[in-house]
C-alpha cells in the first residue's frame, strides 16, 4: 500500500516534469492552469481548512503577486524569477497587517470582510499609476510558458510540502484546535493570535508566488485578469470536494474537478457549464466532508471490522 | 504572611443590565482545594471566565502568583499555570482524544511527539486509555468530562478551576471525582471547584468554601461554619441543602 503510493508518486513527478516536452500548446495551457488552481487550493486550505477561517478573498495575494512581478519586470527590468519571488515575500509581508485585522472576524464575517478587503486591495493596486491604473500593464518577453510551468509546478510541491509538514506539526496541531473551538485552544495555552497571523501569511505567500507566474503568462496583466473571482472560486471548490483541512483534498479535488470539467466540456460545449453544477451539488450532498475524508472513513470502517 | 497563590480582590462585571458580579474578592493557596458554591446565575462561571482571561472584569484585580494578571491573554495565564474546565464541555469534536490533551501538554513539551506521549499518559490518568485514538465527538458525556479535566493536567497547573466537575454524574462517578480531586491537592494543585448543589461532596473535598449569590460573595468560610451561616440558608432556601447528591 504505502510502496504503491510512492511508485505511483514517483511515476506523476516524472510525467509532470516531462510533461512540457511532449504537450501541444493547449495541452500545455491546461496543465499549467490545473497545477495554477490546485497551489491557490493549497494555499488556501490552511487559513481555511486547517485553520478554520474561510476566506473569499485569498486572491487579493494573487494579485500583488502578480502585479509587483509585472512592475519589477517591466520597469526595473528584473529577472523574472528574482521578481516572482518578490512577489510572494510581499504578499506574505502585507499579510501580516492585514491578517491583525481582519483575524479579528469570524465566520461569515470574516468571509465577507476577506471580500471586501480583496476589492479594496484591487483599487489600491490599480490606483498606483505604475500599474497603468485600470487598463493594464504589458510585461516585456522573456519567459515562455516552460519556464512558468516549472515555476508553478515547484511552488505548487513546495505547498504541499508545507502542508505536510502542517498536518503533522505542533503548529498544525494548534491551528486545528483553533479551528474547533478558539476560546478553549486560547485557555489551553495556543496563542491564537499568533497561530492564526502565521497561518493566514502562509496562505499569502503560496498565491503571491503563483500570482508572479500568473503574470509572466498572460504577459499583459489587468485587474480582472488577476484579481480573479473565478481562478478563486474555482480553487476554494477544489479544496473544499477534495476534503477541507487535509493534506490531499486539494490535489484530489483538483484532479477530480479538472478532468470532470474537461470530459464534460469536449462532449457537451454549449451546457457543460450546466452538468458540471449539477455533478458537484451532487458529489458534495453525497460526500458531504469532501472525497478524502470519505475514503478515510471507508478504510477506518474495513480496519475495525 | 505569604503572598496566596490566586488573589481575587474586589472583581466586578456587568452583561448589560445584569450585575454578573459584585466585588468579589477570595483567595486560594498553594494546594488548597475551595469550593465555590452558589445557586443557578449566582456568577461561579463568569468568576472563571474572569480569572482565565476570557473575560476583562469592569473593575478589580486578580493576582496569580504575585503578578497581577488581569488583561493578560488567555494563552498566557494559561502558561503561568493557571488551567480550567468548561461547565458545557467543548471538546475538540474532530481531534482524537490524544491530540486533545496534546493541545496544552504543548506548553511543556519541545516536539509534538513528546506533547502526545505526555498526553497518552494524562488520558490513560483519567481513565479514557481505550479511547485515546477515537475522535473526541465519539466520547459520552461522562467520558467528555473528563476529557475536560484530562486537557487541563497536561498544562501541569499550580491551579485548576473546575466549572461544576459533578453536574451530570452519577453518584459512584462524582465519588470517583472527589477522590480524584483531593488527590490533586496531594500533589500539590490547587484547586478551586464550582459546585451547584451537592453539599455533601462539597463538604468532603473542600478546606474552604466561598458562597456566590447573585454575584455577590454572601459568605467564606470553613465547611461546618457554611452550613449553619443564615445568609447560606436564606440563598439555598428550598434547595435541599446538605442532602444533595
Ligand atoms: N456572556 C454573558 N452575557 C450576558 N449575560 C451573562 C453572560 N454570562 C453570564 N451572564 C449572566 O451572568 C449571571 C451569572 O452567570 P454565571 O453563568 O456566571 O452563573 P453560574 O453561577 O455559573 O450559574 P450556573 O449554576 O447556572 O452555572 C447570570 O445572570 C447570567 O445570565
Ligand atoms: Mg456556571
Amino acid at each position: 500500500m504505502k510502496r504503491a503510493a510512492a511508485v505511483l508518486a514517483a511515476l506523476v513527478i516524472v510525467v509532470l516534469i516531462l510533461a512540457p516536452l511532449r504537450l501541444n500548446g493547449y495541452a500545455i495551457n491546461l496543465l499549467y492552469i490545473t497545477v495554477l488552481s490546485i497551489g491557490l487550493a493549497y494555499g488556501w486550505n490552511i487559513i481555511s481548512g486547517y485553520a478554520g477561517y474561510f476566506s473569499f478573498g485569498q486572491i487579493a495575494f494573487f494579485g500583488v503577486g502578480a502585479y509587483a512581478t509585472g512592475l519589477l519586470v517591466a520597469d526595473l527590468h528584473w529577472f523574472w524569477m528574482p521578481a516572482a519571488f518578490a512577489g510572494g515575500v510581499l504578499a506574505c509581508a502585507l499579510a501580516i497587517p492585514l491578517g491583525y485585522v481582519m483575524l479579528r472576524l469570524r465566520g461569515p464575517f470574516f468571509a465577507m470582510g476577506m471580500f471586501g478587503m480583496a476589492q479594496m486591495v484591487r483599487v489600491l493596486v490599480t490606483a498606483i499609476p505604475a500599474t497603468g491604473s485600470g487598463s493594464g500593464l504589458f510585461l516585456p518577453p522573456g519567459s515562455g510558458i516552460t519556464e512558468v510551468y516549472y515555476w508553478t509546478l515547484a511552488i505548487c510541491a513546495g505547498a504541499i510540502a508545507l502542508t505536510i509538514w502542517i498536518d503533522r506539526s505542533a503548529f498544525g496541531l494548534r491551528l486545528q484546535a483553533l479551528r474547533e473551538d478558539e476560546q478553549v485552544a486560547g485557555t489551553l495555552g495556543v496563542d491564537t493570535t499568533r497561530a492564526k497571523i502565521t497561518a493566514f501569511a502562509l496562505s499569502a505567500l503560496i498565491p503571491g508566488l503563483l500570482g508572479g507566474g500568473y503574470a509572466l503568462f498572460l504577459t499583459y496583466i489587468e485587474p480582472d485578469a488577476v484579481f480573479s473571482s473565478r481562478l478563486d472560486l474555482q480553487s476554494i471548490v477544489m479544496a473544499i470536494l477534495g476534503g477541507l483541512g487535509t493534506v490531499w483534498g486539494p490535489l484530489i479535488g483538483g484532479l477530480v474537478m479538472t478532468q470532470i470539467s474537461e470530459a464534460l466540456w469536449a462532449r457537451f460545449p454549449q451546457i457543460y457549464l450546466m452538468i458540471f453544477g449539477g455533478l458537484l451539488v451532487a458529489l458534495l450532498i453525497a460526500l458531504p466532508r469532501g472525497i478524502v475524508p470519505a475514503i478515510a472513513d471507508r478504510f477506518a470502517a474495513r480496519r475495525n471490522a | 504572611m505569604t503572598e496566596p497563590l490566586l488573589a481575587v480582590d474586589g472583581v466586578s462585571i456587568a452583561f448589560g443590565g445584569v450585575q454578573a458580579l459584585s466585588e468579589v474578592s477570595l483567595e486560594v493557596r498553594d494546594g488548597e482545594i475551595l469550593a465555590l458554591i452558589g445557586p443557578n446565575g449566582a456568577g461561579k462561571t463568569t468568576l472563571f471566565n474572569v480569572i482565565s482571561g476570557v473575560l476583562r472584569p469592569d473593575a478589580g484585580d486578580v493576582r496569580f502568583a504575585g503578578r497581577s494578571i488581569v488583561g493578560w491573554a488567555p494563552h498566557r495565564i494559561a502558561r503561568a499555570g493557571v488551567a480550567r474546565t468548561y461547565q458545557i464541555v467543548r471538546p475538540f469534536g474532530r481531534l482524537s482524544v490524544v491530540d486533545n490533551v496534546a493541545v496544552g501538554a504543548l506548553v511543556h513539551a519541545r516536539t509534538i511527539e513528546r506533547a502526545r506521549n505526555d498526553a497518552r499518559d494524562v488520558v490513560g490518568f483519567v481513565g479514557l486509555g481505550a479511547y485515546a485514538d477515537r475522535p473526541a465527538s465519539s466520547l459520552t458525556l461522562t467520558q467528555r468530562k473528563r476529557l475536560e479535566v484530562a486537557r487541563a493536567l497536561a498544562l501541569r497547573p499550580k491551579l485548576l478551576l473546575l466549572d461544576e466537575v459533578m453536574a451530570g454524574l452519577t453518584p459512584t462517578e462524582m465519588d470517583g471525582m472527589a477522590e480524584f480531586v483531593l488527590h490533586l491537592s496531594e500533589r500539590g494543585i490547587a484547586a478551586v471547584a464550582g459546585i451547584e448543589h451537592v453539599m455533601r461532596l462539597v463538604m468532603r473535598i473542600s478546606h474552604r468554601i466561598v458562597v456566590l449569590d447573585a454575584g455577590r460573595r454572601i459568605a467564606e468560610g470553613d465547611p461546618a461554619a457554611i452550613l449553619t451561616d443564615p445568609a447560606v440558608i436564606e440563598a439555598y432556601l428550598g434547595a435541599p441543602l446538605g442532602i444533595g447528591g
